[in-house]
């Protein structure tokens, strides 16, 4: 069992929490994951990274609720423990050698992109950050994006904080602006990064982006996470999770997600009926 | 007197029409006066070829004896001093390749019901016996092992049997392996591999679930932690696809996937947490006992219509026969001689926002012949030019074979593979790399319960050899 030694409301559907998991924080790197179930005959979601502390043996989890098990997550307190946590599991994002990055992240995919933010602040990269978020409401991170950047793009759909736009619209003013990155990782919903290629694709810089499909095992055991990149079929779990954004088909990935759309839909209904009841 | 009759007494079992709506073991077992005039088939021929045909060399005309005795604890011991899972294997075994292809009396009539015979024994112990395991005396000697299927828990049994200190590491939350995940509960109930392993903790062995070896820990970090020999049995994990096209739409599974979902997940049940396809038209590929058992899955997840799509023909089929004979019955739809050509989907040319755009909703199959004999002297698949044609279905489960998991392999200096992918390793289990051993379908690929169980017992024998030096 995994305790949870820290949980935050980050806004009114995102949530950190700090889980006690030694050996995975041993190992952990920005761009890895985690397998957990809340429960005995709890569902396996796979989760990205978004902090670990070696020394406390800990890892740091971002979710949003919009399922079942993230409901059923959030409900859980610091003291209360999770049914299981296994990883790190994944390839870790490749940041050695790079000088000069653009991070783009979209909504709780920051929550995976500050990792990465960071290590490259950390290793001497110059980081210029782009952060997307529909509204003011569900901005997070945005003093650890600071910290750890040269320059930060703060971008919201309706224009209630930071800038109106989105996050293509603020990554094209940056290189049109004359600033040559080595590389994009961009990270946040499918269609965010579909879009961040586009328009990388047109300038010719490298984007690597990170993919979060459905999965069971994490470990290459089910295929259950396949995407085409290339042509190829790849398993995210094993040869990813992130690849060259330049060949992924993101439609098709897009498609595959929404596999049990009127599954999962059904099953988080009830299951917020079912917390309502104990209310 | 033996018992002369020249049939096999037939396994009780769920009528077909019932148990293709269940997900119960669908083989009852034999009673005691059917095991009694089952045992009583046996010669106990003092060569006992059946036991060469066993892999772990099960001494088979002894327990058989005490059956016809009635001393069943007795038959046990016996069955126990070669296998640490008889009520396993009485039930998955291949038998009629393996002991009973052996058996005198199947020259003339079928020979001796020794798997069932095997299950008999096993379960009437488990029934019967008292909670107390002995627990062995310490010899001080600490040994890992990779993974909990067939393989690991046989080495780790015959160690903790002898008195090592047993680790087993476990990828998954549950510890069973492939008697977990892929075996489904109709063939396999999870309460026996739940016992087996409850029996190896009380005999001291520690199971550490949720710990990937070759990302959680390496094997060379094992060393380090003070294991003096790892075993990896950690199974053949990456499952095959045909490289067709149309194997990304929605609906198309690896049969592990499929399973995993239904057996480790329990999507089965009527109010699961994890989703799996349910209904309509299921199409499983491959024939061996994997395809049997997602095609008898779809069955009981309530799907009208089940075809096996195989390309060769009934008699090469390589399942267990009795798999093949229960699936029949069952209703299940084998479309032998085929193969696919192209799954089809759903694509609506007006609306790309269709929900039901990418599922599944059919499959191009194309008509084979044999030809000639290959190396392994099985008869070769020809396609018929022009003999394509559709197949109305919903959902696809690829069955067709999986591959070694590299994780362990990208992460151990030193450790050799074939081009395949499986360890290398010689007749004791022993691989490239000092003290690290391994079997199952890690070093074999893809192959049965029993030889995975063999292998862990080779390298046991060999681990104790090596640290008792």
């Amino acid at each position: 069992m995994y305790e949870i030694i820290n949980k935050q409301s980050l806004n009114p559907t995102v949530t950190l929490m700090e889980i006690m998991a030694p050996l995975v924080a041993a190992k952990a790197e920005p761009g890895q994951f985690i397998i957990l179930r809340v429960d005995e005959n709890g569902e396996r979601i796979p989760l990205t990274i978004a902090d670990y502390d070696r020394e406390k043996g800990t890892i740091t989890i971002i979710f949003q609720i919009v399922g079942a098990t993230t409901e059923k997550l959030n409900h859980l307190e610091v003291g209360d423990h999770l049914q299981d946590f296994a990883g790190p599991l994944g390839k870790p994002t490749e940041t050695e050698g790079l000088k000069k990055v653009a991070v783009v992240g979209g909504g709780v995919g920051c929550a995976i992109a500050y990792p990465v933010a960071k290590k490259l602040h950390e290793l001497g990269c110059e980081v210029h950050s782009v952060v997307g978020f529909r509204n003011k409401d569900l901005v997070i991170l945005e003093d650890e994006f600071k910290g750890v950047s040269d320059k930060l793009c703060m971008m919201t759909d309706d224009g209630s904080y930071g800038e109106k736009g989105l996050v293509t619209n603020a990554l094209k003013s940056l290189i049109d602006a004359g600033n040559l990155y080595d590389e994009v990782i961009a990270i946040g919903p499918v269609i965010m990064m579909k879009f961040v290629c586009q328009l990388t694709k047109e300038y010719g810089i490298k984007t690597v982006v990170s993919m979060n499909p459905i999965m069971i095992d994490g470990t290459g055991m089910c295929g259950g996470c396949r995407l085409t990149v290339g042509g190829e079929t790849k398993f995210a779990c094993v040869d990813g999770p992130d690849f060259d954004g330049h060949l992924v088909d993101f439609d098709e990935a897009m498609s595959r997600g929404a596999m049990y759309r009127d599954f999962e839909r059904h099953a988080y209904e009830e299951t917020c009926n079912l917390f309502k009841k104990g209310e | 007197m033996p018992n002369m009759s020249l049939t096999k007494n037939p396994m009780p079992s769920q009528a077909p029409d019932v148990r293709n709506k269940n997900f119960q073991e669908v083989a009852l077992g034999y009673t005691e006066e059917i095991a009694l005039d089952e045992a009583a088939r046996c010669l106990n021929c003092k060569n006992s070829p059946c036991v060469s045909g066993c892999p772990v060399n099960v001494h088979i005309p002894d327990f058989i004896k005490k059956i016809v005795e009635k001393d069943y604890e007795g038959a046990y011991q016996v069955i126990a001093e070669s296998s640490t899972l008889p009520a396993v294997c009485g039930r998955v075994c291949p038998q009629e390749t393996q002991c009973e292809s052996k058996c005198v009396r199947g020259i003339k009539g079928d020979p001796v019901g020794i798997g069932r015979l095997e299950r008999f024994v096993a379960d009437r112990h488990n029934e019967l016996a008292n909670a107390e395991v002995k627990i062995p005396a310490s010899n001080g000697h600490r040994v890992a092992i990779v993974g909990s299927g067939p393989s690991g828990l046989t080495c780790a049994g015959d160690l903790a049997r002898l008195g090592y200190k047993v680790t087993v590491f476990e990828a998954l939350h549950t510890a069973g392996g492939v008697l977990v995940y892929g075996i489904p509960e109709f063939r396999l109930p999870k309460a026996i591999v739940a016992r087996e392993v409850e029996l190896l903790k009380k005999m001291g062995v520690d199971i550490e679930t949720n710990i990937i070896i070759g990302k959680t820990l390496t094997i060379d970090e094992l060393f380090e932690k003070g294991f003096e020999a790892v075993f990896i049995g950690s199974g053949a994990g990456l499952p095959n696809f045909m490289n067709i096209p149309g194997e990304s739409l929605k609906g198309v599974y690896s049969a592990n996937e499929y399973l995993t979902r239904s057996n480790l997940m329990k999507a089965f049940r009527d109010d699961p947490d994890t989703p799996i396809m349910k209904g309509g038209k299921v199409a499983v590929v491959g024939g061996g006992n994997v395809a049997m058992d997602a095609a008898r899955t779809a069955l009981r997840l309530g799907a009208d219509k089940v075809y096996i799509v195989y390309r060769r023909s009934m008699e090469e089929l390589p399942a267990r026969k009795e798999e093949v004979e229960h699936a029949i019955e069952e209703g299940i739809d084998f479309q032998l001689l085929r193969n696919p050509v192209e799954i089809l989907g759903y694509k609506n040319p007006d609306d790309p926002r269709d929900p039901k755009n990418g599922f599944v909703t059919g499959m191009r199959v194309q008509k084979m012949e044999l030809g000639e004999p290959d190396a392994k002297g099985r008869r070769r698949p020809v396609p018929i030019e022009g003999s394509e044609y559709e197949l109305e279905v919903d959902a696809v489960v690829m069955a067709i074979g999986t591959s070694p998991n590299p994780l362990i392999k990208n992460t151990t200096e030193g450790l050799e593979v074939n081009p395949r992918g499986g360890i290398i390793v010689n007749e004791d289990g022993l691989s490239s790399r000092e003290n690290v051993y391994a079997g199952g379908d890690a070093v074999t690929g893809a192959a049965t319960v029993i030889s995975a169980m063999g292998a862990g017992k080779t390298a046991a024998a060999a681990i104790d050899k090596a640290l008792k030096g």
